[in-house]
C-alpha cells in the first residue's frame, strides 16, 4: 500500500542539534506521556455525553425536519461523518497515491534564489 | 487628509500601494523597503476609512472616459469596503509575518500585489476590476517562484490559468455591457447572458469551483514560505467579493458551494504535505462562502462577509504556522514532523487557535460567521446542501482542527529539537491569534464584527444561544471521540510520502502524454511524407520534362507544344466569359 520513492527524505536537510527543551514546553511535556495518550479518550467521550444531554434540554430552535425526535443528531452526524472520511483514506490513497517524484519536477536545489530551507538545506536557527 | 488634499478622493487607495510596491522593485535598502511594506496598506487603510461615508449608499471617483466607455475606478459601499479594510489588515500583517526575509522580489511583488487586490475590490467598473484581476494574478507569480526551482512550472501553470481566467472575464464584461447599453459599471450581472456566465466561469477558476480548483493546492504549497501566506490571503478573497456582488442569489452557486465545501476533505485526508493539506482546507471554507452566496439574502450575505473576514485571518494563522515549522525545520511533510511542541511552544498554541477557529469551536472565529450561512440554508429549506455543509464542518475538524496541529506539534516526537520562531513570525500570529478570539468574543467583539456587515437584519442574528453552542460541541466532540477511537484501534491511516493526484493529472500527465504522443506522431508523419512527398515530386517532374520539354513527347505531336495549346484554350475560355459578363 505504501509508495515506494527514492528521492531522498527531507528529514536529511541538515538540523543543527539544540537538545534543550523550551522552558515553557516542560510544564506541558505530560501531554506527551503514553498514560495522558491513551486515556485522552475520555475527554471527547464525557463531553459529548454532556452536550447530548443539553440537546435534550435545549433542542434545536430550527431543527431540520425529524430532527427533533433524535437526541443527539448532531453527535451523531459528525462521528458518523468523520468516520466515513477517515476510513475512506486507504481506498483513496491506493487510488490516488503516486510515487513523489511521479511529475518529475524535483528541481535543483537553487541557494542563490531560494530563501526557503528546504531548497537551501540549511534549516534556520538563528 | 482627504480635506486637505481632495484629489486623494478621486484615487483608488489601492494604486497608492501599487505604486509603494513598484518604488520598492527599485529600492535596494531592505529596511526602507520593509518600511513601505507596513506603511503603504496602513495608509490604504486610513484613505479608505476616510472615504468610507456611512450616510451614503456609495462613494464614487476616478471618473475617466475613454472614447464611449467610462471608467468608474474608485467605488466605496458596504460590500466593498470591508474587503478593503480586511485586505489592508491583511498586507500589514503579512508584511510582519515577512520582515526577515531580505528580499526584493518578495517586498515589491507582494505589494503590489496586495494593492491590485485593495484596487480591485474598490473598482466601480469591470474594466478597471479586470486589470486588477490580471496584476494581482501576474505580481503574484513571483510569489510562487521564489519558491526556487521546483515552483517553475507550477508558477507558470498558474499564470496561464489565471491569465485565461482574466481574458475570459473581459470577454464577458463586454458582453455584459453590450447588452446593457454599453454600462461598465460592476454591479449585478446575472445568468441571464452569455456574458454573465462566461464571468462566473472566470471568477469560478479563481475562486477554485470544483474542477477549476487545481491551480490553488498545485501552485501554493510550493511558493516560499512568506508567500504562501500572502497568496492565501487575496486572490480568492478577491473572487468571492467578484461573486458576491455579481451574483448573489444564483441557485448553481448554492450547489457548487456544497460540492466545494465535501470534495476537499477526501483529499486533505490522505495529503501529506501540511501547506497542500491547508491549501484544500481553504478550498473548503471557500464552498461555505460560495454556498452562502448561492442563498442570498441579508443573512447569508452577512454570513459570507464576516466568513470572508475571519477566514483570512485564520487560515493566514495556520499557513503562518506552518510556515514557522517549515523554517525552522524545513520540511512541512506531515510524516516527518511530530512532537514540535517541545521546541515551539508558541508556534503550537497559535497553530490551535486556528485549528479552533476554523473548526468553530465556541469562543472562536468561525463560530460567529459559519453558522449565519448553515442556518440561512436551513431558514430557505436546502436541507441538502445543509447537510453537505455539516458534514464538510466535520471534515474541517479532520483535516486541519485535528490533522494539522496533531502531526506537527503533538503525535510521535520526531525528535527535532529547534529553535522557536523569529520574533516577527510570533508578532504577526498574536496579532492573528487574538483576532481570532476578540472578533468571537461574547461581550463586544463579535457584534464590533457584525458592525461591519453589509445588509441589515429584521432581527439581529444571535451565536451565542444555548442550542447553537450545544450543538456545535455535539459534533466537535463527536469528530474528536471518532479520532481517538480511529487511533486507538489504528485505524486512522499514518501519513505516508507520495504525490496525490488530482484534476490537474488531466494536464500534468495525460494532457503532456498527448501532446508527445502527438508531437512525435507529427515527427514521423513528417519524415514519411517527406520520402513520398520527393518520390513523387520527383516521378511528377521527370515526367513533365518527358512530355513538355523541347524534346518531349508533346512537342513531337505539336511544335507549338501542348502548353500553347492549353494558354490558347484559357485565353479562349476568358474571353468568352468577358463576353458573356459584358
Amino acid at each position: 500500500m505504501s509508495v515506494e520513492t527514492d528521492i531522498p527524505l527531507e528529514t536529511e536537510i541538515k538540523t543543527k542539534p539544540v537538545d534543550d527543551i523550551h522552558p515553557l514546553s516542560r510544564k506541558l511535556l505530560f501531554l506527551g506521556d503514553p498514560k495522558v495518550k491513551r486515556n485522552f479518550i475520555w475527554l471527547p467521550l464525557v463531553g459529548m455525553i454532556i452536550c447530548i444531554i443539553l440537546g435534550i434540554f435545549h433542542p434545536q430552535k430550527h431543527p431540520l425536519p425529524g430532527e427533533q425526535y433524535i437526541p443527539g443528531s448532531w453527535a451523531i452526524y459528525g462521528f458518523v461523518a468523520y468516520s466515513l472520511i477517515v476510513l475512506s483514506a486507504s481506498t483513496l490513497f491506493k487510488i490516488l497515491g503516486r510515487d513523489e517524484d511521479y511529475y518529475g519536477e524535483g528541481g535543483l536545489p537553487d541557494p542563490d534564489y531560494s530563501t526557503d530551507p528546504m531548497i537551501t538545506g540549511e534549516a534556520h536557527h538563528d | 487628509m482627504i480635506d486637505q488634499l481632495p484629489i486623494l478622493a478621486e484615487i483608488n487607495p489601492g494604486f497608492w500601494v501599487i505604486l509603494a510596491g513598484l518604488i520598492c522593485t527599485l529600492l535596494p535598502v531592505g529596511h526602507a523597503r520593509k518600511a513601505f511594506v507596513i506603511a503603504a496598506p496602513i495608509f490604504a487603510g486610513l484613505l479608505i476609512f476616510q472615504l468610507h461615508d456611512v450616510t451614503t449608499p456609495e462613494v464614487l471617483g476616478g471618473v475617466l472616459q475613454f472614447g464611449p466607455v467610462e471608467l468608474t475606478t474608485l467605488r466605496i459601499d458596504k460590500l466593498s469596503v470591508v474587503w478593503g479594510y480586511l485586505f489592508c489588515l491583511a498586507g500589514v500583517i503579512n508584511g510582519i509575518y515577512a520582515l526577515h526575509e531580505k528580499c526584493r522580489i518578495t517586498d515589491s511583488s507582494a505589494l503590489i500585489y496586495t494593492g491590485a487586490a485593495i484596487a480591485g475590490v474598490l473598482a466601480g467598473d469591470m474594466i478597471t476590476l479586470f486589470i486588477m484581476w490580471e496584476l494581482t494574478a501576474i505580481s503574484s507569480v513571483f510569489l510562487i517562484w521564489k519558491g526556487g526551482d521546483h515552483a517553475y512550472a507550477a508558477g507558470v501553470r498558474y499564470l496561464a490559468i489565471h491569465v485565461l481566467s482574466g481574458v475570459m472575464l473581459l470577454a464577458g464584461a463586454i458582453l455584459h455591457a453590450q447588452a446593457n447599453g454599453g454600462d461598465f459599471m460592476f454591479n449585478e450581472i446575472g445568468l441571464t447572458s452569455p456574458g454573465g456566465w462566461l464571468m462566473l466561469l472566470a471568477m469560478g477558476i479563481k475562486v477554485g469551483f470544483p474542477g477549476l480548483h487545481m491551480w490553488m493546492q498545485d501552485a501554493y504549497p510550493k511558493a516560499s514560505i512568506t508567500g504562501t501566506v500572502i497568496l492565501a490571503s487575496f486572490t480568492t478573497k478577491f473572487a468571492i467579493y467578484a461573486l458576491a456582488r455579481g451574483f448573489e442569489g444564483e441557485p448553481i452557486l448554492i450547489w457548487i458551494g456544497a460540492i466545494m465545501t465535501c470534495f476537499p476533505v477526501f483529499f486533505a485526508v490522505v495529503e501529506n504535505d501540511l501547506r497542500r493539506v491547508l491549501s484544500y482546507s481553504l478550498n473548503n471554507q471557500l464552498g461555505f462562502m460560495v454556498c452562502g452566496i448561492g442563498i442570498g439574502g441579508a443573512l447569508a450575505m452577512n454570513g459570507v462577509v464576516g466568513q470572508v473576514f475571519v477566514h483570512v485571518i485564520f487560515k493566514g494563522l495556520l499557513f503562518m504556522s506552518i510556515g514557522a515549522v517549515m523554517y525552522r525545520t524545513g520540511t512541512a511533510k506531515a510524516s516527518e514532523l511530530g512532537g514540535l511542541f517541545r521546541s515551539m511552544p508558541y508556534t503550537a498554541i497559535f497553530c490551535l487557535i486556528g485549528a479552533g477557529s476554523i473548526a468553530a469551536v465556541p469562543l472562536f472565529a468561525a463560530f460567529v460567521t459559519k453558522a449565519m450561512i448553515l442556518a440561512a440554508a436551513v431558514e430557505e429549506h436546502h436541507y441538502i446542501a445543509f447537510l453537505m455543509m455539516l458534514f464538510a464542518s466535520a471534515g474541517v475538524m479532520e483535516h486541519s482542527g485535528i490533522k494539522v496541529p496533531h502531526f506537527t506539534f503533538f503525535a510521535h516526537d520526531s525528535g527535532r529539537r529547534v529553535k522557536e520562531a523569529p520574533w516577527n513570525m510570533l508578532a504577526a500570529m498574536s496579532i492573528a491569534g487574538f483576532l481570532c478570539f476578540y472578533l468571537a468574543w461574547p461581550f463586544g467583539g463579535y457584534q464590533q464584527l457584525y458592525a461591519l456587515m453589509p445588509f441589515e437584519l429584521d432581527k439581529p442574528y444571535q451565536p451565542y444561544t444555548w442550542d447553537h453552542v450545544v450543538f456545535q460541541m455535539q459534533l466537535l466532540f463527536a469528530a474528536i471521540f471518532a479520532f481517538t477511537l480511529l487511533k486507538r484501534f489504528k485505524l486512522y491511516p499514518a501519513e505516508r510520502r507520495a504525490e496525490i493526484l488530482d484534476v490537474d493529472w488531466t494536464y500534468r500527465k495525460m494532457g503532456l502524454n498527448v501532446a508527445k504522443w502527438g508531437s512525435a506522431m507529427w515527427d514521423r508523419l513528417a519524415v514519411n511524407t517527406k520520402r513520398v512527398r520527393t518520390r513523387f515530386i520527383s516521378s511528377a517532374g521527370r515526367r513533365l520534362y518527358q512530355t513538355f520539354s523541347p524534346a518531349g513527347a508533346a512537342s513531337e505531336a505539336t511544335p507549338s507544344g501542348l502548353a500553347a495549346i492549353m494558354t490558347a484554350g484559357l485565353l479562349f475560355v476568358v474571353l468568352l466569359l468577358a463576353y458573356i459578363a459584358k
